[in-house]
């Protein structure tokens, strides 16, 4: 943790939706917003992730919520937000799912519901939750995409396609509700040591860290911090606007 | 306080502009100067206030070019075509904006008054 850095940083809101709650990165963060007196509401879509929630976050029981949330499930949304009270400050999205597949061996079937649930109900929940932010004319949202956005290994097709589309979705809201306190920011991270990274980099990864200059993997600590400032109010003048956080590498070849 | 009254209070906000310039037959766009995004904020506030669920292309006409093309290429009188697709509006509404459109955006205050009342009367129904 940077010494000092959430003392410094101030925070309008308080509420902050953290879609995909469950995992190592949301977890990491919303044990800081504990700290700087924000209120995490983390999304699960299995026992298992409330499970998780819960382990980790022990003691603080009052001071955040855990509520059930399947993107690929339009109806658990209505029931997601009632839940969370319809009073949200701060949107981070972790949510994602796996299809991993060369583009010419797919199983076809698989195609819509991939989209339908990464890209479609995604917008259905920004529509809603940008909604509810529009009205208190303040919000922030922070989209946590990946840099296989941008640079695909192979078999990451749909996961890259599924990404650029939600980056559009969040960027198009910085641009059409800036002006009324609505912004958003895309975060994508390079190798982390948690989730999809923690794998890639377990089963013979080091070949690839090689390739970052800074020759490691990025922290999971690293990216709850850096999303803390994002959200913090210093940092809203990033907007509508993709940033990598990948120790420099997609910066060379 | 009644459904326009509801309206207008809001639109001053949005639009910063004075009560006495509302009435139930201002145009939205052309006379009050509203743009796509006071339109979202109006509604919204109206979702807000009232808890009615509030479609934005319906509340706000906004297909009503597109619609006018489809009626042509069926070859429906555009006045019963829109009738379907909008039945908040009356008859007599919906032949005026069919001569207004060539003067621009029809959208007028009433318009979404009709709306509101219309989904209002929907869900005591339902």
């Amino acid at each position: 943790m940077i010494a000092g850095a959430a003392s410094t940083q101030s925070f309008t809101g308080r509420r902050a939706l953290l879609i995909g709650g469950s995992c190592r990165l949301a977890l990491c963060l919303a044990d800081r917003m504990i700290a700087a007196s924000l209120f995490p509401i983390l999304t699960y879509r299995s026992e298992a992730g409330a499970t998780r929630i819960a382990d980790f976050l022990k003691g603080q029981e009052n001071r955040y919520l855990a509520v059930y949330f399947n993107l690929s499930r339009a109806d658990s949304l209505g029931a997601m937000l009632a839940q969370a009270e319809s009073d949200v400050d701060y949107l981070v999205d972790f949510a994602h799912g796996e299809l991993e597949s060369f583009i010419a061996s797919v199983d076809e079937g698989r195609i819509d519901d991939y989209f339908l649930e990464n890209v479609a109900c995604r917008a259905k929940l920004l529509k809603r939750v940008s909604r509810i932010m529009l009205r208190k004319k303040s919000g922030r949202l922070v989209y946590v995409s990946s840099t296989a956005a941008l640079r695909p290994n192979p078999g990451q097709g749909f996961y890259a396609a599924a990404k650029l589309a939600s980056e559009a979705l969040y960027r198009n809201i910085g641009i059409e509700l800036g002006a009324r306190g609505v912004t958003a920011v895309t975060l994508r991270p390079g190798y982390v040591d948690a989730g999809r990274g923690e794998s890639f980099l377990r089963d013979g990864g080091e070949e690839a860290l090689r390739k970052v200059p800074i020759r490691r993997a990025v922290k999971a600590e690293e990216v709850a911090e850096t999303i803390m400032f994002l959200l913090s109010d210093g940092a809203r003048a990033f907007n509508a606007v993709d940033i990598c956080l990948d120790g420099g590498l997609t910066a060379g070849k | 306080m009644n459904l326009f009254d509801e309206i207008s209070a809001i639109l001053q906000d949005i639009l910063d502009i004075e009560g006495r310039d509302i009435t139930p037959e201002s145009y939205m766009i052309r006379e009050l100067g509203a743009e796509s995004i006071d339109l979202l904020e109006l509604s919204v506030a109206l979702n807000g206030r009232l808890h009615v669920e509030i479609n934005d292309d319906d509340i706000f006409l906004k297909t009503l070019r597109m619609d006018m093309k489809e009626a042509h290429q069926q070859g429906v009188e555009a006045a019963t075509f829109l009738a379907v697709r909008f039945p908040y509006l009356g008859q007599e509404r919906l032949r005026g904006i069919v001569a207004d459109i060539p003067g621009g955006p029809t959208l007028k205050v009433r318009d979404i008054v009709a709306y509101l009342n219309w989904q209002i009367e929907k869900n005591r129904g339902a």
